[in-house]
């Protein structure tokens, strides 16, 4: 059974991998730019992934609100959230190219809230942006990208191929020229050829148990650049929120964006001794810290035995009026109370996996480190560093999606096709079928996948060591060399078989968790969205370098590499006014 | 813990003549979303059956609207009940179970 045939062979000049907002903005550009554009997606192309859930608002310093704003001071406050760990050159574009970006999807019909003067309400979410900056629609901000997205794809026609997931990126010589995808309704192998690859395969918070993000963030993007040779960078900041609901279990993991909406002086979150407890963990003392701090402590109240019942602490609903919920966050409030929380009762929240700050390293036209692949969105690498501020995230996949759009498209328009090798499609296709012909005996893929969960919020989550992170790299290889050959599916079957979707996914989660492990262990001081609790402080005498990954000769060995990274003044003067 | 028992559609259209109902015990910690009990049965109790699991879980996306006990309804924003039954969407091309193909 596992033969290596293909069953379809689909040409294509701009292969698009994911369907949610970064791919489709890089399609929609790709396809202006005179491209033949193809956009795949393990979900329905256009309505899987995290940018249609997103919630708040994106950054983009039009000025309306405070006439001091602008691109410039959107830069400081992105190189100071990146804890200077930001790509200099990366973060100058996105801020600089924001406001065309917005004006873009405006004039695909997206619609934002407005004050009565018709200019767009700019709001400030938290003391990581210098002047209220943040645009938003009511608190469901991803629909309206999401539909002008899709109804300009629809307008051009874009092909597109919905529950198709890639497993693999097929090359020639340095370049890539391809891909190979499973069609999870047809259960068919499909290779694909392409002058240019866009990656814009979203985030990976399935790789905790609790987070904020859709099941199908597993990561998959990072570990097929991975294994396509691409460098990874930044990826040890895997940005914790500490205001998740966590009970009951139909909501776990969803954000409660009450922050935003405090008034001044509230304390919003208390422990089991009925104590508030945020400022103690902020340096600065605040009752409404950073956001990745209230993960910290969140957990430290946890640990010291004050934690919730399920392993949180209490949001105090005294400190934002029902009224001011419903109106502020009424698709929040109303999901939640659907689901049996009384939001005028303490509500247990704590940590959830939201967002990985890094990912595969883009240069300014989006492109990878190997010649025709290129990233955009959560998967990419470089424009947030340390820790990515609130809202940047919208804002960056409708950047870096045009420009990768514009970028490949003219990368396959230049002739730059190749043709893959016939072992490699042979190879690839013989291991994603390997699953039909198993000896049912061993684990199924989710069995893994839940200590693979465990592992990583035990010791790759809020809090880092020394000891737990060699650990579960040791876990890690003995998975990968013991678990993942004899994983086996419920059932042989081709069609609609999850499990055949699940093993591909869990055997790239691996690969990307020890990625992740391994740079978190090398990275021996605490800064931004990486915490480690034996080496507490931020150290940037040794560590304004920023981690990058790649496959070394053996192909199943990872490099880890440090590289000095200058952020320039705008950093070094946030550190002398921290004093 | 909750003790449930739900009806789940099965049709697989390359071997059965016809549909079923096919009836599952499940027993959970505490309250499941339809969508959570039709995971919880997949991964639990019974491999062989078809969903899908790329969704939003927050009604945004539409992906996972069901026939739920005769009305179509959002799989994700339900809770589900003991003694329900959970169908595609009336005439969908059925690609097997649970997963049909999409507009
Ligand atoms: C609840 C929530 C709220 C948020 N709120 C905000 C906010 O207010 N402001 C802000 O700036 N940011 C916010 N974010 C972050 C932001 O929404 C995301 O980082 C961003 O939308 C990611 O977009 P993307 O295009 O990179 O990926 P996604 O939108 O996640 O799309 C990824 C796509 O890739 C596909 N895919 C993945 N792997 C494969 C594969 N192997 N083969 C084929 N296809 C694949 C998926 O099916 C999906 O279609 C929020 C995130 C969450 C989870
Ligand atoms: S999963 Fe998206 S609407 Fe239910």
């Amino acid at each position: 059974m596992s033969d290596g045939r293909v069953d379809r062979t689909i040409e294509t000049d701009v292969l698009v991998i994911g369907g949610g907002g970064g791919g489709l903005r890089a399609a929609v550009a790709a396809h202006d730019a005179g491209a033949r554009v193809l956009v795949l997606s393990k979900g329905i192309v256009g309505k899987s992934g995290l940018t249609q859930t997103a919630v708040t608002g994106f950054q983009v310093a039009f000025g309306y609100a405070d006439p001091r704003d602008n691109p410039e001071v959107h830069y400081g406050d992105t190189i100071r959230g990146g804890y200077g760990l930001a790509d200099p050159e990366l973060a100058r574009i996105f801020c600089d190219e924001a406001i065309a970006a917005v004006e873009d999807i405006e004039s695909f019909g997206a619609r934002f809230d407005r004050e009565e003067d018709g200019k767009l309400i700019q709001r400030k979410l938290d003391s990581s942006q210098t002047y209220p900056r943040s645009i938003k629609k009511g608190d469901s901000l991803g629909t309206p990208i999401m539909q002008a997205l899709r109804r300009e794809m629809n307008k051009r026609e874009v092909p597109r191929m919905h529950e198709m997931l890639v497993t693999k990126l097929l090359k020639d010589g340095d370049r890539v020229c391809g891909a190979i995808a499973l069609d999870f309704q047809k259960g068919e192998i499909v290779e694909i050829h392409a002058g240019a690859i866009i990656m814009a395969t979203g985030g990976a918070g399935e790789l905790f148990p609790v987070h904020s993000n859709t099941p199908d963030s597993t990561g998959d993007g990072y570990a097929l650049a991975l294994n396509a040779g691409a460098d990874l960078v930044d990826i040890e900041f895997l940005l914790m929120l500490g205001h998740a609901v966590l009970h009951p279990a139909t909501v776990r993991g969803v954000l409660f964006t009450f922050q935003y909406l405090l008034t001044k002086g509230a304390k919003p979150l208390f422990n089991s001794e009925g104590e508030s407890f945020l400022s103690n963990y902020d340096p600065e003392g605040n009752d409404n810290p950073a956001r990745h701090i209230y993960a910290r402590a969140v957990y430290g109240e946890v640990r010291e035995g004050r934690g919730s019942p399920h392993g949180g602490a209490f949001f105090d609903p005294g400190s934002v009026s029902h009224e001011t919920l419903m109106d502020s966050l009424p698709s929040q409030t109303k999901y939640l109370e659907k689901f049996g929380v009384d939001m005028t009762q303490p509500i247990e929240v704590g940590a959830a996996a939201h967002y990985v700050c890094g990912g595969i390293k883009i240069n300014t036209q989006s492109q990878s480190t190997v010649p025709g692949l290129f990233a955009v969105g959560e998967c990419s690498g470089g424009p947030h560093g340390a820790g990515r501020i609130g809202g940047n995230s919208l804002t960056e996949i409708l950047v870096f999606g045009k420009r990768a759009g514009a970028e490949a498209a003219a990368f396959a328009n230049a002739g730059n096709t190749g043709s893959p090798s016939s072992d490699e499609v042979a190879s690839e296709a013989s291991r994603v079928t390997s699953y039909l012909s198993r000896e049912r005996t061993g684990p199924r893929p989710n069995v893994i996948k839940t200590h693979l969960q465990k592992l990583m919020n035990d010791y790759v989550g809020v809090v880092r060591n020394d000891e737990g992170l060699r650990e579960t790299i040791t876990e890690f290889e003995r998975i990968e060399r013991e678990d993942l050959p004899t994983m086996s599916m419920a059932e042989d079957n081709r069609i609609g078989n999850y499990d055949w979707i699940e093993a591909l996914e869990v055997t790239a989660m691996i690969r990307f968790a020890r990625a992740m492990a391994g740079a978190a262990l090398l990275r021996t001081e605490s800064r931004g969205a990486h915490y480690r609790e034996d080496y507490p402080e931020l150290d940037d005498k040794n560590w304004l370098q920023n981690i990058v990954i790649h496959h070394s000769a053996n192909q199943d060995a990872l490099a880890f590499e440090t590289r000095e990274c200058t952020p320039g003044p705008e950093y070094t003067a946030s550190l002398a006014e921290a004093g | 813990m909750e003790k449930l028992n739900i009806t789940l559609y099965r049709f697989d259209p390359s071997c059965d003549d016809k549909p079923r109902m096919q009836g599952y015990d499940i027993e959970s910690d505490g309250p499941l979303s339809v969508l959570q009990a039709i995971r919880h049965v997949y991964h639990k109790v019974d491999g062989t059956l078809s969903f899908r699991n790329s969704d939003c879980r927050r009604g945004v996306c539409g992906i996972c609207s069901m026939m739920i006990n005769g009305r179509r309804q959002l799989t994700c924003m339900c809770l589900a009940t003991d003694g329900m039954t959970v169908e595609p969407p009336p005439n969908r091309t059925i690609v097997k179970d649970l997963v049909f193909e999409t507009d």
